[in-house]
């Protein structure tokens, strides 16, 4: 298991240096590398303080040598579509009227180390956008409009649109099982720093009470002067993960389709935003294409 | 085959994720509001019970916690059967439609909601209204209090001429909280003047709205004061419509006067918070008495677009040029100028809303002014022809 862990760092090692370097044939990425390896080496040996610290760096470089043998290397290219949204709808959203793809791109790469004949750890690094724009039919659901710190809070019945952007890296680490030559599942957690978040929207053509059911009734029209805007960036958290499933297919030896589905368990807001009554989780399906690069 | 069968085995994996995230859509939810939205009293030998057919239909809105019925001074209050169109679902006690003795006293009914969760009272009452001869009514804005719902902002009673107090004065006020939802009594548009010219008086001020009304496409609220109702639900879509103007009245108005002191804000701001160099703001004190029937007998109410230019209207008296006062009180008289010739008969039947109107900002209606301009107000007369 230790070994497995190691095994995994060291993949994220293999794969810093890919993100620094252009991406040449497998065996001459794999030539350079190595000659870049034993350059950095020989500096070292240049000081010649400490003989055994050159012994144990030789080690190093031959066990990392070994370790590159087998390593694959794959760069990914997907477009992804899903939701932030509660599991399971919650009976207060009745309809949803439109739901516009958006530019969900998710590039990256991935590591794979084959562990035995069938399995491998699979460890890499994306950037995608999970992004959402729905259009729903809502029923007496709690809102709150949001306004350079003014807000007005109740239960609306109505439209409510709403749009959230999420940039992020992401570094899924996953157990990955080889079917066949063309068929490989992967399966494990994934961890993911949002660059740029925004949560925003507007409730319209309906009505709110204020408060609570019993409250003020205020009409909201279809205008932007008269439908309720919200805004809840501040409120989003920053870090996220969750689990991922996957299938990639090879049609060559190089290129590939992938399909995976990433199921966050970290709640989109933080804990303490209260606004909404259910918790929202990123949960977005990605297909793509994949080139096996080494 | 091998290679086949993991094929089924992708695909069939695939399909299980898809449907794991295809959630199914819940029964809708039961309702969860309990309002009164109308009140109306059928009525065999209505014109034994009401001065008019309009009278009997009381349309409430959702701050309303009370339902006036105004009715003949002679008519028998003892067995009235309300009836009430309510939230769908909900349910009401006292049943809808049963007799109550209105002779004792309102009568309070519970509406709780088809989900169970909620319930709100109301109070129904007949009240049996003498027909008012007075010749001169005042408004002396003396009797005010918290308003019942959120005990946070000014409401004013008007009194009778029989000495009783009615409940015809609105404001602004439940409009501009929609946007300041934690203001201060007096931070509100409309406030209690506590040195008037005589006793209390009233204080208008044009008033920021924050971040939130500006959002809204209305950056100020002018301080408002109007015999008539202010409907919040159309605060936010069609403002305009919010403010509805005009009580029932049967009496000819011939003139207008009382107390004013007026000071204009500094700067003169456009609906799009943008700065008007050089304008500067003037105050609003009016009085319209129109037809609150159309041609096809509808009742018609006149609202914050048309108060001033409708065609039902059949008096006007406007005091006019309400400059910078210095503050001193200044004295205002000024006499209904009448557009058309007034129907004794239809006056006398509650076909006439009369509407007094005072506005720290006289485009206040049209979200343009000066923050902190300020219209005192005291001591205003009305004055009718009495029948010699």
């Amino acid at each position: 298991m230790k070994r497995h862990i190691s095994s995994v760092l060291a993949i994220a090692v293999a794969l810093s240096a890919w993100c620094i370097e252009p991406v040449g044939t497998p065996s001459q990425t794999a030539g350079l590398k190595g000659d870049l390896m034993a350059a950095t080496l020989s500096a070292d040996d240049d000081n010649d303080k400490d003989k055994k610290h050159d012994d144990d760096n030789h080690d190093d470089l031959k066990n990392l040598k070994k370790f590159y043998h087998n390593l694959e290397g794959y760069g990914r290219l997907g477009y992804s579509i899903g939701g932030t949204a509660p599991l399971g709808i919650p009976a207060e959203i009745r309809k949803l009227n439109k739901f516009i793809l958006q530019p969900n791109v998710s590039f990256g790469i991935d590591g794979i180390k084959p562990v035995s004949k069938n399995w491998g750890i699979l460890v890499g690094i994306h950037f995608e956008n999970k992004a959402m724009h729905i259009d729903a039919t809502v029923k007496n659901y709690h809102i709150k409009f949001t306004q350079g710190g003014q807000t007005l809070e109740g239960m609306f019945t109505g439209h409510n649109d709403s749009h959230a952007v999420q940039w992020m890296f992401t570094i899924p680490i996953q157990a990955t099982y080889k079917i066949s030559n063309k068929w490989r599942l992967k399966f494990g957690p994934y961890f993911s720093y949002l660059t740029s978040a925004n949560f925003d929207g507007f409730a319209y053509d309906g009505y709110l009470r204020e408060g609570d059911p019993t409250g003020a009734k205020v009409f909201l029209g279809h205008t932007d002067e008269e439908r309720g805007n919200y805004d809840f960036k501040d409120d989003i958290r920053r870090c996220q993960w969750g689990m991922g499933v996957g299938v990639d297919y090879f049609f060559t030896r190089r290129f590939g389709v992938y399909a995976d589905l990433n199921w966050g368990l970290s709640g989109f807001f933080k804990g303490s935003f209260k606004t909404l009554d259910q918790t929202l989780f990123p949960i977005y399906g990605t297909i793509g294409i994949a080139y096996k690069i080494k | 085959m091998r290679i086949f069968n993991h094929n089924i085995v992708a695909i069939v994996a695939l399909a299980a994720l898809a449907i794991t995230t295809t959630s199914c859509f819940k029964d809708e939810p039961l309702n969860a509001e309990c309002d009164i939205e109308k009140a109306w009293i059928h009525a065999d030998n209505l014109n034994e019970m009401f001065y008019s057919a309009t009278d009997t239909l009381v349309t409430v809105f959702s701050t309303d916690t009370k339902i006036v019925f105004t009715m003949r001074d002679d008519a028998d209050i003892t067995a009235i059967a309300p009836q009430f169109t309510i939230t769908d679902g909900a349910t009401i006690t006292p049943a809808n439609g049963s007799v109550q003795d209105f002779s004792k006293g309102p009568v309070t009914y519970t509406v709780t909601s088809q989900d169970g969760k909620w319930s709100r009272h109301y109070t129904v009452e007949c009240n049996r209204l003498a027909r008012f001869t007075t010749e001169v009514w005042n408004f002396d804005f003396e009797h005010f209090e918290l308003d019942p719902l959120y005990h946070q902002f000014y409401v004013w009673h008007n009194t009778l001429p029989d000495g009783s107090l009615g409940d015809d004065w609105a404001t602004g006020n439940l409009g501009f909280r929609l946007s300041k939802s934690f203001a201060k009594a007096n931070e509100f548009p409309t406030v209690v003047l506590e040195q008037g010219y005589d006793g209390h008086g009233v204080l208008l001020t044009t008033r920021e709205t924050g971040p939130l009304g500006m959002s809204q496409g209305m950056p100020i609220a002018s301080g408002n004061m109007f015999l008539g109702k202010f409907n919040v639900a159309m605060a936010l879509r069609e403002t305009l419509k919010a403010t509805e103007f005009g009580i029932p009245f049967e009496q000819k108005p011939v003139r207008l006067s009382g107390y004013y002191q007026y000071h204009p804000g500094d700067m003169f701001i456009d609906k799009n918070f943008n700065e008007i160099p050089g304008r500067i703001d003037a105050g609003d004190i009016y009085s319209v008495l129109y037809l609150n029937h159309d041609e096809e007998g509808n009742p018609t109410v006149l609202y914050g677009d048309n108060v001033l230019s409708s065609d039902l209207i059949v008096a006007v008296a406007r005091v006019n040029d309400i400059k910078e006062t210095n503050g001193e009180w200044i004295y205002f008289d000024v006499e209904f100028e009448y557009k058309s010739d007034i129907d004794i008969d239809l006056l006398a039947s509650r076909g006439y809303n009369l509407t007094l109107v005072f506005s720290s900002s006289i485009k206040g209606a049209s979200f343009e002014g000066a923050i902190g301009s300020q219209l005192k107000v005291d001591k205003v007369r009305l004055t009718c022809e009495t029948k010699e």
